[in-house]
């Protein structure tokens, strides 16, 4: 089974809740993890993860190149960049490799042959360990400034299958990143069941209604965690998107400083402070997606 | 001129900062606040305002007439994303899911009208007027569309039409390509992080980018009682930036975030470090 844990908003606890509820889950199930926020991976910092076994270039990503040698300087290529990529600079046409976003039109529209070229450039790394808990995570990183595809997690999701058969696992938890674009719309493909996290606040549910109009899309059962539940307390909007689109909502976690401490200390809060707060109301959702999710 | 808000991680305060910091720096200069996490915009919310203003960001998809098509095969054969398919005998066919409208099929097809224009709509860029002074520009990716930097590139170029004194971005978390186009031509960029490992991982991967970007970067420091403030100082010392100012986990900020009364309008001691902040940035930029 496939689960994606998703909440369009960034910072409202979603790769904290995933670390423990893998934490929680490790011992009954056979689970892979994958972090798929390559923009900003942090789940193998909470699962303290100190040294990778195996590493894979991640290639693919194209850029613009032109050789200044041959280029008649005609501007014909910066003028038709559609994102405005290609600038004039102490008397050259130079792409700026950080926003180029490598569709080659540019290659396309130069009058001379061979001047611009598109090249293909690392656009990061992805990584597999086996963690000090025993089950693999695959992460990713992307290089700064490469273009985030979606191409990446579907490549980490590949070789988590790949694992999965040869190690006999039965899940497969995914961390997705913030937002709904294409690397989101690569982690909630395919999913069994989506898990969105949000915090009681209108800029929180404003992005979770965005992501799960992307679960909609693919049709896939999704269920609701809130998160620092008790920092507004009258805040009930949450609870009515909920109602309204028939989404239960499997638990509410309190606000926790045990759970900042505990990423201090590289451990999901339910190692750190099994008996905090935040541990107690994971414990009992952990219980929930046995029954409701894994049954 | 221009200057930027980003910082690597999500939910650092990005937006509270930039929203804080917009309304701070109107006692300096005639500015504008972009809004382009537009995979998450959220600036207009904190600011309790409805957009207002809405435009189309269309892109160009091809349309092929099939009774000009020649079945050359030119267009799938260039096309990078892989977004146009062929039949056997040459057929094309559009995966407008795959397609970034870069309209390299339609500069290589040889036959005069065989590929026509049509439009898909990505999202919206949007207009409003608040209450604090300075209009905000807000970009808004379609919910099930993939490609952010159309509309990164539509909102910023709306902003820079208004012309103002100053441009203030409020970018998008991570450090991807659609983050850099955000920060493009920025005099200054301030990174905000929280000092805990996931804070600190994410900020030195901004600063690296700034760095690449050649931008003079300034780190505000959010809930900086929470965790470890040391490593913090030693990333900065490591990159050669300064930590500028210091905001202490406050239950303050987090009802004005909840309500959506900027904090810096309030009476408490956390809008003094908004204000400051704003002093040094105006003093910078000049």
């Amino acid at each position: 089974m496939q689960i994606a844990i998703a909440s369009g908003k960034g910072g409202v606890g979603k790769s904290s809740v995933t670390a423990s509820l893998v934490y929680l889950l490790k011992d009954t199930y056979k689970l892979i993890a994958i972090d798929a926020d390559a923009d900003a991976p942090n789940l193998d910092l909470l699962f303290n993860v100190e040294k990778w076994e195996e590493e894979k270039e991640l290639t693919g990503a194209k850029i613009a190149k032109i050789n200044t040698e041959t280029c008649i300087q005609c501007g014909i290529c910066a003028e038709r960049c559609p994102y405005d990529c290609i600038n004039f600079i102490d008397g050259d046409y130079v792409v700026n490799e950080l926003t180029c976003e490598g569709c080659g039109v540019c290659r396309l529209v130069c009058p001379v042959k061979g001047v611009i070229t598109l090249e293909e450039v690392r656009s990061g790394i992805i990584r597999k360990t086996t963690t000090k808990y025993n089950f693999p995570l695959i992460s990713a990183q992307l290089d700064v400034g490469r273009p985030n595809s979606g191409k990446l997690v579907t490549e980490e999701k590949e070789w988590a299958k790949k694992i999965m058969k040869e190690q006999n696992l039965e899940h497969m938890i995914v961390d997705s990143a913030a937002g709904i674009g294409c690397q989101v719309i690569a982690s909630l493909g395919g999913a069994d069941a989506v898990i969105l996290i949000a915090e009681p606040t209108p800029a929180s549910l404003s992005d979770v209604k965005r992501v799960y109009k992307v679960v909609q899309h693919f049709r896939e059962p999704a269920y609701l965690i809130i998160n620092k539940a008790d920092l507004n307390p009258g805040f009930r909007r949450l609870h009515e998107f909920a109602e309204e689109e028939d989404i239960p909502i499997i638990g509410e976690i309190p606000y926790d400083r045990a759970v900042p401490k505990s990423m201090t200390m590289l451990q999901p809060v339910n190692e750190a402070f099994p008996q905090s707060k935040a541990s107690k109301a994971l414990k009992e959702i952990a219980k929930i997606v046995e029954e409701e999710i894994l049954r | 001129m221009q200057i930027a808000v980003s910082g690597g991680k999500g939910g650092t305060g990005k937006s509270t900062i930039a929203i804080n910091l917009a309304i701070a720096l109107k006692e300096y200069f005639d500015l504008v606040l972009a809004d382009l996490d537009v995979e998450a915009p959220n600036d207009h919310i904190l600011l309790n305002v409805e957009l207002q203003n809405e435009e189309p960001v269309h892109m160009f998809m091809p349309h092929f007439d099939y009774s000009k098509c020649i079945k050359c095969k030119k267009c799938a054969e260039i096309c990078e994303e892989n977004a146009i398919i062929t039949m056997k005998d040459g057929t094309p066919f559009l995966i407008p899911t795959l397609c970034s409208g870069c309209r390299g099929c339609e500069i290589v097809c040889p036959v005069p009208e065989a590929i026509l224009e049509r439009q898909k709509t990505m999202g919206h860029t949007y207009l409003t007027n608040t209450v604090y002074g300075f209009p905000l520009i807000t970009g808004k990716l379609l919910e099930g569309e993939e490609r952010a930097m159309p509309i990164v590139v539509a909102a910023k170029e709306r902003a820079q039409k208004l012309k103002k004194e100053l441009l203030l971005v409020d970018t998008a978390a991570g450090t991807s390509n659609t983050v850099s186009k955000a920060l493009e031509n920025s005099k200054l960029l301030i990174a905000v992080t929280e000092p805990t490992p996931l804070g600190l991982h994410d900020l030195e991967l901004i600063l690296k980018l700034a760095d690449l970007m050649g931008i003079e970067t300034w780190i505000v420091l959010n809930r900086s009682s929470l965790g470890n403030r040391e490593g913090v100082q030693k990333v900065a010392k490591e990159y050669g930036v300064k930590i500028v100012a210091e905001i202490p986990y406050s239950e303050n900020i987090i009802h004005s975030y909840i309500e959506g009364k900027p904090i810096v309008l309030s009476e408490n001691k956390e809008a003094e470090v908004f204000k400051e902040l704003a002093k040094k940035v105006a003093e910078y930029v000049g």
